[in-house]
C-alpha cells in the first residue's frame, strides 16, 4: 500500500519535473485502482467486453466496482437509505431477478430505497442502483419497479457512467494527483470528481432511450408486464417542469413524452402480444 | 348517448384539469380492436390529434372510448392527459394537480430535502450506510426462488433496436 503510494508520487513528480504532459492516463488510472478493491468479486473477467464497450481504456470489473462503491457511498452520505428491511431485501429481490435476464447476472448487484422526496433513480458502475421514497410511492405494483430497476440496470450493463466519468476525470487527473497525500478512498475519490455529482450529471439523450429500451426487455425477460415501465413514464410526464421533486430528473433526461414516443416506436410490434405479470398483491407497500 | 357521453368527456376535460389522466390524446393513427391484440378485427382507425377517454389498460394495450368508437389501442399510440401540459400556465398547473395528487402523501409527510446537484456534489462517503445495503444483496439463486414465488417464469426476448427513423 505505502510502496504504491510512494511509487505514485514518485512516478507524478517525475512527471511533473519532466513537463511530460503526454503520459499514459489510462495506466495511470489502472494504477490508481489497483489496491482499492475491497470486495469479492463474483463474475468471472469480463475484460474483452470492457474493452470493446469503452473503447477508451480498458477498466476491469474490480476496477468499475471500487468506482461504484465509492459513487455508492457518497450517495448514501447525501441520502441514507430507509429503514426498512423488508422493503430492501424486496427490492433486492426483484432487482437481482431482472438484472439475472441481462449479460451480467452475476455481477454483485447491489439495490437501495433512499430517503428523499425527489422523483429520481441513480445507477453506479458496478451495479450499484437507489431509488427515491419518492418514485417508488408513485409506483403501483412489482412490473413497474422492474421496469424502473431495468432502466439503471441498463446503465450498468452498457457502462454509460463510466465513460463519462473517464471522458471527464482522466483529463485533470495529473493535477489532482499531485496536490495532496491520498488514501485509499482519497484515490479513487479524485477520480470520481465532487461527492456523487457523477450521478447527477446528464448522459447522452441516446444513452436515456437505450436504457428504456433495455428496460422494456429485461422486464418482459424476467416475465413481468413490459407495458408497466411506460406507465411510470406516463405518471412522470404528468409533473410540472418547475417542480422541485422532479426537476433534477427533468434536467438530466429527456422529457418523459419524448421517452414514451422514441419507446413506442421499437416497443409496439416487438412486445404488444406478450404478457407478463404485474403482481400488484405482492408489491411491497412503503410505509409513510 | 355517444354524445351525451362526449359531452360530459369534453366538459370534464375543460373544468376539472384533475381528471386529464382519464383521457388522452392519439399520436399516432392507430386501428381500434375490437380485442387486445393485433389480429383482432379493426372497427375503426383513430388519427392522431383525436380526443380518447381510457377504460382500462391491459398490458401494452387501452381500452378506448372515443366519437369513432369503443375497443382496444396499443398504449404507447396514445398519450394520457392532453391539454398541451408542457407549454404555458395552463399546462403548469394541471402538471401540478395532477403531479400533487400522485405524491400528495410524500410530500406532506417526510419533508426531507430534495436531492440537487450541490448536495450530490458535497455528499460525504457514509460506510455505514454502504455496508448496510451491501447487507441486503441478494444471490441469483435466491432471487430465482423469489421469482418462482411469483410465478415468474422467464422468457427470451431480443434487445430492441433503436429507432431509425424520428416521427414527423
Amino acid at each position: 500500500m505505502k510502496a504504491i503510494i510512494n511509487y505514485l508520487l514518485v512516478t507524478v513528480l517525475t512527471l511533473a519535473c519532466s513537463a511530460a504532459w503526454s503520459f499514459d492516463f489510462g495506466e495511470e488510472f489502472k494504477k490508481v485502482l489497483k489496491d482499492g478493491v475491497q470486495k469479492k468479486i463474483e463474475e468471472k473477467s469480463d475484460a474483452t467486453t470492457s474493452s470493446t464497450l469503452l473503447g477508451l481504456v480498458g477498466t476491469s470489473q474490480e476496477e468499475e466496482i471500487t468506482i461504484g462503491r465509492q459513487i455508492a457511498g457518497n450517495l448514501l452520505g447525501a441520502s441514507a437509505l430507509v429503514k426498512d428491511q423488508g422493503l430492501q431485501m424486496y427490492v433486492n429481490n426483484v432487482g437481482r431477478w431482472v438484472a439475472s435476464q441481462s449479460e451480467r447476472p452475476d455481477l454483485a448487484w447491489h439495490f437501495g430505497v433512499i430517503e428523499s422526496g425527489d422523483v429520481n433513480a441513480f445507477a453506479a458502475p458496478g451495479g450499484y442502483i437507489f431509488l427515491t421514497r419518492g418514485l417508488y410511492s408513485l409506483l403501483q405494483n412489482e412490473a413497474e419497479l422492474a421496469g424502473v430497476l431495468g432502466h439503471e440496470i441498463g446503465h450498468v450493463i452498457r457502462k454509460h457512467h463510466l465513460k463519462i466519468l473517464k471522458q471527464s476525470s482522466l483529463v485533470d487527473l495529473g493535477g489532482k494527483l499531485l496536490s495532496q497525500r491520498i488514501g485509499g478512498n482519497d484515490k479513487v475519490q479524485k477520480l470520481i470528481g465532487n461527492g456523487a455529482e457523477i450521478v447527477a450529471r446528464s448522459l447522452d439523450k441516446n444513452a436515456e432511450f437505450e436504457a428504456d429500451r433495455i428496460a422494456v426487455v429485461l422486464a418482459a425477460r424476467a416475465g413481468y408486464d413490459a407495458f408497466a415501465f411506460p406507465e411510470v413514464l406516463q405518471q412522470i410526464g404528468h409533473f410540472a417542469k418547475d417542480e422541485g421533486s422532479v426537476a433534477l430528473l427533468f434536467k438530466t433526461h429527456p422529457h418523459p413524452d419524448d421517452r414514451l414516443e422514441k419507446l413506442g416506436l421499437v416497443m409496439t410490434d416487438r412486445l404488444e402480444n406478450v404478457k407478463g405479470k404485474t403482481l400488484v398483491a405482492r408489491f411491497y407497500r412503503i410505509k409513510p | 348517448m355517444n354524445s351525451i357521453r362526449l359531452g360530459t368527456a369534453l366538459f370534464a376535460l375543460l373544468a376539472m384539469p384533475a381528471f386529464a389522466a382519464e383521457t388522452g390524446n392519439v399520436i399516432r393513427a392507430d386501428g381500434i380492436r375490437v380485442e387486445p391484440f393485433r389480429d383482432a378485427k379493426t372497427i375503426a382507425t383513430l388519427s392522431v390529434g383525436d380526443k380518447v377517454q381510457i377504460v382500462k389498460k391491459n398490458g401494452g394495450w387501452l381500452q378506448i372510448e372515443s366519437s369513432k368508437g369503443k375497443g382496444w389501442v396499443h398504449m404507447l399510440n396514445v398519450r394520457k392527459g392532453d391539454i398541451g401540459k408542457r407549454s404555458g400556465d395552463i399546462g403548469g398547473l394541471l402538471g401540478m394537480a395532477s403531479g400533487r395528487s400522485g405524491t400528495g402523501k410524500v410530500v406532506a409527510t417526510t419533508g426531507i430535502r430534495g436531492l440537487d446537484e450541490v448536495e450530490l456534489q458535497s455528499a460525504k462517503f457514509n460506510e455505514t450506510e454502504l455496508n448496510l445495503v451491501e447487507s441486503y444483496a441478494v444471490s441469483r439463486s435466491e432471487a430465482q426462488s423469489f421469482a418462482v414465488q411469483g410465478k415468474l417464469v422467464a422468457h427470451k426476448f431480443d434487445y430492441l433496436p433503436s429507432p431509425e427513423v424520428s416521427p414527423e
